[in-house]
């Protein structure tokens, strides 16, 4: 009897407990519904709308600008975009695994002020951040002048203003997005599995390809998400580190609405990006409740 | 600011940089269905204290210090916000927000003066305003606006070549040195659809504003042979030849002469007005329909035309002034480029970006993408 009336006050409580958070949860709904669905709509909606003298975007049914995408100049952009958005996750999951796993297992006391030391200056304005490494990647520049005094380089070689220059202005930009969610998977990691793999006389590669990796993938994949996203839609980098064979999908987007005031024309292409990154969306939903699910059995 | 502080650009890079995601947010506003002002909100206005001044420019458009003296005398603060493109401007006025002074350039003072959404300026109100009205007759009637009935001209520049000397010697006065092969790789565009579509078609002798299917065809495949030797499209311009990243680029004449304060050797750099003809562009003062305190706004229009300020201003930002009585102080600025200046015969040419129709500005945005995108 105490105990069936304990259960239920247990479930009184969790009742209260759901209400609260629903509640708490309500500035957020309102929020996102507010600026986030209804800005989707209306950009939607104005990619079939029109655009007066003065630059006001109209409502109407007008195709054109739909019909526009049609150009094949827009399909070699967003190709190119997808390139180094894909390049930039493969070279930030490279550079910030074992930044994340030095710091997580390895960082003992310092472990929180090294974070801090990686997220800090990310608090600094992303262009100004981007204007200083453009500086840092100029011809004269520390990078090329160093590469230059080994040998690595000669006089001509150019880093701003290539592909290259773009893909490191991205993953400059980005690789925190990568190691915060990895470094949160391998906080958790439970650091017996590690030694168990050992035990089982698994070498130091052996484990981490059967054991460590495997057990920090989900991190790993919201890391992928989290660089992808930003980085398919970046238009600072190929516009401060990239030359006239850089041009990405947030440039044409950009100059859409401002240099042509095409509105109807840049909401289409907004809409055509937003679609190319759900695609990479469900993709990571359907893995993490693959994973999910398989962690429940 | 002291003098070892060079200006900034004006149109550095940032107004293509992360603003355009402020401005975006701006513009969305411009779904609200725009207020159409009344007669009163158009009708000109006294120069009279009617409150603090709301001002809108670009970045470093002004000397501070001139600021300091209209708030000096006139007690009154002067509260500054900036744009960062003619667009980003126009969609935070769609947007409803007010302020005093704006700072239109040509092409789209004539947009705003057609929308009805500038107030009407009585010259007689501005005791100083005779200094560019008796002197530069063009803007006593400039096509953008008749009779210079809703603005009155602030800065008027051209764009042309700036390039290292140093690196490559001399040009030969032509938009073809763009083409140079001692320049290969390191030419710069600016990032403007006007600016590069206008050089093509001053290049081919076309109308600098040209919306027609057929001219665009011709500058696009002209400038497609340009590409190869670009090394990108920026409007940064005088940083990319300060930092060696350019020896050669498209430039505005300003930001040239703002450069001369800042380059140690001035005579490594040139700039050249190109003979096949240069764009001509102007800024103005503007008042908007729905300016809170109009009349404060009069008084800092005439409180900038005062020739010290004006001297000022130009040696802060680089632009010349049509002002009788400063062309000396240009000049003076301006003696390692003498081809900054803006004669009245340039502005007589007639080689400013105007206003085309729907049709036309969606032609120029589809040659502007295949020119960028290749």
């Amino acid at each position: 009897m105490a105990l069936l009336r304990h259960s239920s006050r247990t479930r009184r409580r969790d009742a209260t407990d759901t209400r609260m958070w629903t509640w708490f949860m309500l500035p957020g709904t309102l929020w996102m519904t507010g600026f986030l669905i209804a800005s989707l709509v209306l950009v939607a909606v104005l990619a079939v709308g029109t655009t007066d003298d003065l630059g006001n975007p109209r409502f109407g049914f007008d195709l054109s600008g739909v019909r526009a995408l049609a150009d094949p100049a827009y399909t070699e952009v967003l190709v190119r975009s997808l390139g180094y958005a894909l390049l930039t996750c493969a070279i930030c999951l490279l550079i910030a695994y074992p930044v994340a796993y030095t710091i997580a297992l390895h960082g003992g006391r310092y472990k929180h002020a090294l974070i801090a030391a990686i997220v800090v200056p990310f608090f600094a304005n992303y262009l100004v951040r981007m204007y200083g490494w453009s500086v840092v990647l100029s011809d004269d520049g520390p990078v090329l002048r160093a590469l230059r005094a080994v040998g690595l380089a000669d006089g001509n070689t150019k880093i701003l203003n290539t592909g290259v220059g773009v893909v490191a202005g991205l993953v400059y930009g980005f690789v925190v997005f990568m190691i915060i969610p990895l470094y949160a998977a391998l906080e958790r990691l439970d650091v017996s599995l590690i030694e168990a793999g050992r035990d089982l006389y698994g070498g130091p590669v052996r484990t981490f390809f059967y054991v460590t990796l495997p057990a920090t993938r989900q991190g790993a994949a919201a890391g992928l998400v989290l660089v992808f996203l930003p980085a398919m839609g970046d238009f600072v980098s190929a516009q401060l580190m990239g030359g006239p064979d850089q041009i990405m999908i947030g440039n044409l987007i950009q100059d859409k609405f401002f240099q042509g005031q095409n509105w109807p024309l840049g909401s289409a292409l907004t809409m055509l990006l937003m679609l190319v990154l759900l695609i990479g969306m469900f993709g990571y939903l359907r893995r993490t409740r693959k994973d999910e699910a398989e962690a429940r059995r | 600011m002291s003098p070892e502080v060079p200006p900034p650009t004006r149109r550095a890079v940032l107004r293509a940089g992360a603003c355009g995601l402020l401005g975006a947010a701006a513009g969305g506003c411009g779904f609200m269905p725009a207020k159409t002002p009344d007669a009163q909100q158009l009708a000109p206005v006294k120069a009279r204290v009617d409150g603090d001044l709301v001002y809108f420019n670009w970045a470093d458009y002004v000397d501070p210090s001139v600021f300091k003296g209209f708030e000096k005398e006139y007690g009154v603060k002067v509260v500054q916000s900036n744009f960062d493109s003619m667009e980003g401007m126009v969609a935070k006025l769609n947007a409803g927000n007010r302020y005093d002074v704006i700072f239109p350039s040509a092409k789209w003072a004539q947009r705003l003066v057609r929308g009805g959404r500038l107030r009407r300026i009585d010259h007689s109100q501005l005791p100083h305003a005779h200094a560019v009205f008796g002197t530069y007759t063009y803007f006593a009637d400039p096509w953008y606006d008749p009779g210079s009935a809703h603005t009155v001209p602030f800065t008027a520049y051209k764009t042309g070549i700036g390039w290292r000397r140093d690196r490559i010697g001399e040009l030969t006065g032509s938009w073809k040195d763009l083409w140079s092969d001692k320049a290969r790789g390191k030419v710069f565009l600016l990032d403007d659809r006007d600016e590069v579509l206008g050089m093509g078609a001053l290049e081919l002798g076309l109308g600098v504003s040209t919306g027609d299917a057929g001219d665009l065809d011709r500058i696009t495949t002209l400038l497609s042979t340009l590409r190869p030797r670009l090394r990108g499209f920026s409007s940064d311009s005088y940083n990319n030849l300060l930092n060696g990243n350019a020896v050669m680029t498209q430039a505005w004449s300003g930001d040239m002469a703002a450069m001369l304060n800042q380059a140690k050797d001035p005579s490594v750099f040139g700039f050249e007005a190109p003979r096949e003809g240069t764009p001509i562009n102007s800024d103005c003062y503007a008042i908007p329909w729905n300016a809170p305190h109009p009349g404060t706004a009069m008084l800092f229009i005439d409180y900038m035309l005062r020739p010290e300020n004006v001297k000022k201003n130009i040696e802060y930002i680089g632009y010349p002034m049509p002002v009788a009585g400063t062309e000396k102080t240009y000049a003076e600025l301006v003696k390692p480029f003498p081809e900054c200046l803006v004669t009245q015969d340039d502005l007589k040419a007639g080689l400013f970006f105007r206003n085309g129709g729907r049709a036309a500005e969606d032609a120029r945005d589809t040659a502007w993408t295949h020119v960028k995108a290749g």
